[in-house]
């Protein structure tokens, strides 16, 4: 990034960079929806909606942390990065509103 | 926001003239074509996730059979676990929640100098992206003997539908004591363990109608994936019922005769109560016919937009594609199609590309209330899928795990078809 960027580009970038984000959520979110239903609907697999942010947050870094008990949510929420948990946890706890 | 559904409109008018009167176009801002053959796992899920992408996308689904039959699950359905019914999946949702123009016609040919799709009715389907996902096809005299007709003896069913019902009707009038014989293919091929869970499943059909009843894999192959997980589960749940024979012992499966229901090796002939007999496979046969097929009978792909390496502007996804390590199946077609449909949508609009994240996850049945799950992430790497990570149950887990994954298996499919088909 170079600091002599005008204003009105800065302004720019942050714009695409806030609609870019539920974009991000949703494109992680589609990850989601391949085992866990969106609708909030199902059984034999835990709902993730309705769950809030901060504790969908904590699951995953928990998932991300150790194989057990969930070896795929392990392998799931280890191929993500920081940024990319707090996107999906913001994205998927907002469709529980 | 619409007063009239695109699909009624499209099957009345054809999809070229719906492009040219929708309000959008009307307003001067064009929106982009796609249309996407194919309506298995892959093809339905590019063009739900397409059509309900911020990006403004007409998505054409182009599929001759009004109802989709799962692969997946349909083993259970063939040990008696589950109706036939329960497998069907139509495309209303599509249409209605998605606004999804679904034709249901064959495509005929593609002409990706006209950017033009041919259906088997005669009309023509013009495109600004395209996107094949032609499942598998059968490879032709794969083994000798094995044609159209004795397909109706011996059937595969590998592809979910009549095949299954066949199938399903012969090991229902088994004799008990009759052998059951299961013929696996060369790699790859479509759901690398279902031969294995199709030997167990149908074992605990046996074990309560049929107990002396035997089971024989004859195999292409001399070792398969979770091979101790399975061997483990045959030893405790069917002992003495399954036997597994790797090509090293047999020398491989070379013909079949249909009349005396036998399959031949190199060195014997199998004579079975019950013959599923599973031919080697390559890519459906349009993606042939259109030239996104390279020697080996498969689809080279870009690993990131999925577009075809052999003619750009064609997408392909699912079972049909080569070029790494990711295995043939339904979730795998899954999370392709999302890639690829993120992929055309932020083409089109000009905006930005997310890494796209690539998974498998399975759930295999050894027996009713024992699944065993695995997981693999697959990332692009010097123009291949590369597994970067792997992780499978083992031996060793715990049957109060197992039940768990047997019951976490139906909430999948539950959660799976709905994210597929609407």
């Amino acid at each position: 990034m170079r600091p002599a960027i005008a204003a009105g580009l800065v302004l720019l970038v942050s714009q695409s960079g806030a609609a870019a984000e539920p974009d991000q959520g949703a494109q992680l979110a589609a990850t989601c929806a391949s085992c866990h239903r969106l609708d909030g609907g199902g059984t034999g697999i835990p709902s993730i909606i309705g769950l809030g942010e901060e504790r969908l947050k904590s699951a995953l870094l928990a998932y991300r942390a150790s194989e057990r008990p969930n070896h795929i949510m392990h392998a799931i929420a280890l191929s993500l990065s920081d940024e990319e948990i707090a996107s999906v946890a913001r994205y998927v706890a907002a469709q529980g509103k | 926001m619409k007063s009239w559904t695109r699909r009624e409109f499209g099957c009345l008018t054809g999809a070229g003239l719906l492009t040219a009167l929708s309000p959008r176009k009307a307003r001067g801002q064009a929106k982009a074509r796609v249309v996407v053959i194919g309506g298995g796992i892959g093809g339905a899920t590019v063009a739900k996730y397409l059509a309900s992408s911020a990006t403004a996308v007409d998505v054409t689904l182009v599929e001759p059979r009004q109802s989709y039959t799962t692969c997946f699950f349909s083993n259970l359905y063939l040990a008696g676990l589950r109706p036939f019914e329960s497998l069907g999946h139509g495309y209303e949702a599509l249409a209605r929640q998605y606004g999804i123009t679904v034709i249901h016609e064959s495509a005929a040919a593609i002409d990706p100098a006209a950017n033009t799709v041919a259906l088997n009715n005669g009309s023509k389907l013009s495109y600004d992206r395209l996107v094949v996902a032609p499942g598998i096809a059968f490879r032709d005299r794969a083994l000798e003997g094995y044609d159209d007709a004795a397909m109706e003896i011996m059937p595969h069913a590998w592809n979910a539908g009549p095949q299954s019902k066949l199938l399903r009707r012969q090991l229902e009038s088994m004799e008990d004591g009759g052998l059951f014989l299961i013929v696996v293919p060369p790699d790859p091929f479509r759901c690398p363990p279902a031969p294995y869970e199709r030997a167990s499943l149908v074992a605990s059909y046996f074990q309560n109608s049929k107990p002396k009843a035997k089971i024989l894999i004859l195999d292409a192959k001399d070792k398969f994936n979770a091979q101790d997980v399975f061997q483990d589960a045959w030893n405790r749940h069917y002992p003495g019922m399954i036997e597994w024979l790797p090509a090293q012992f047999t020398g491989g499966v070379t013909a079949v005769d249909p009349k005396t229901r036998s399959v031949i090796t190199a060195g014997a002939t199998f004579k079975a109560a019950v013959a599923n007999v599973v031919p080697a496979q390559m890519a459906g046969r349009l993606a042939q016919q259109a030239g996104l097929t390279d020697q080996s009978g498969w689809c080279p792909v870009d690993p990131v937009t999925f577009e075809s390496a052999l003619q750009p502007g064609i997408h392909l996804v699912g079972d049909a594609i080569i070029g790494g390590d990711m295995p043939k199946s339904a979730f795998c077609a899954n999370s392709q199609a999302k890639a690829c449909a993120f992929a055309i949508a932020a083409d089109l609009a000009g905006s930005e590309r997310f890494p796209a994240h690539l998974f498998n996850t399975c759930y295999t049945y050894l027996a009713p209330d024992d699944a065993f799950s695995n997981a693999i992430s697959f990332q692009p790497v010097d123009g291949k899928l590369k597994r970067v990570l792997n992780f499978v149950s083992k031996v060793e887990e715990g049957a109060d795990i197992r039940r768990k994954a047997a019951r976490a298996a139906e909430g999948w499919y539950d959660a799976f078809t709905q994210d597929v088909f609407g």
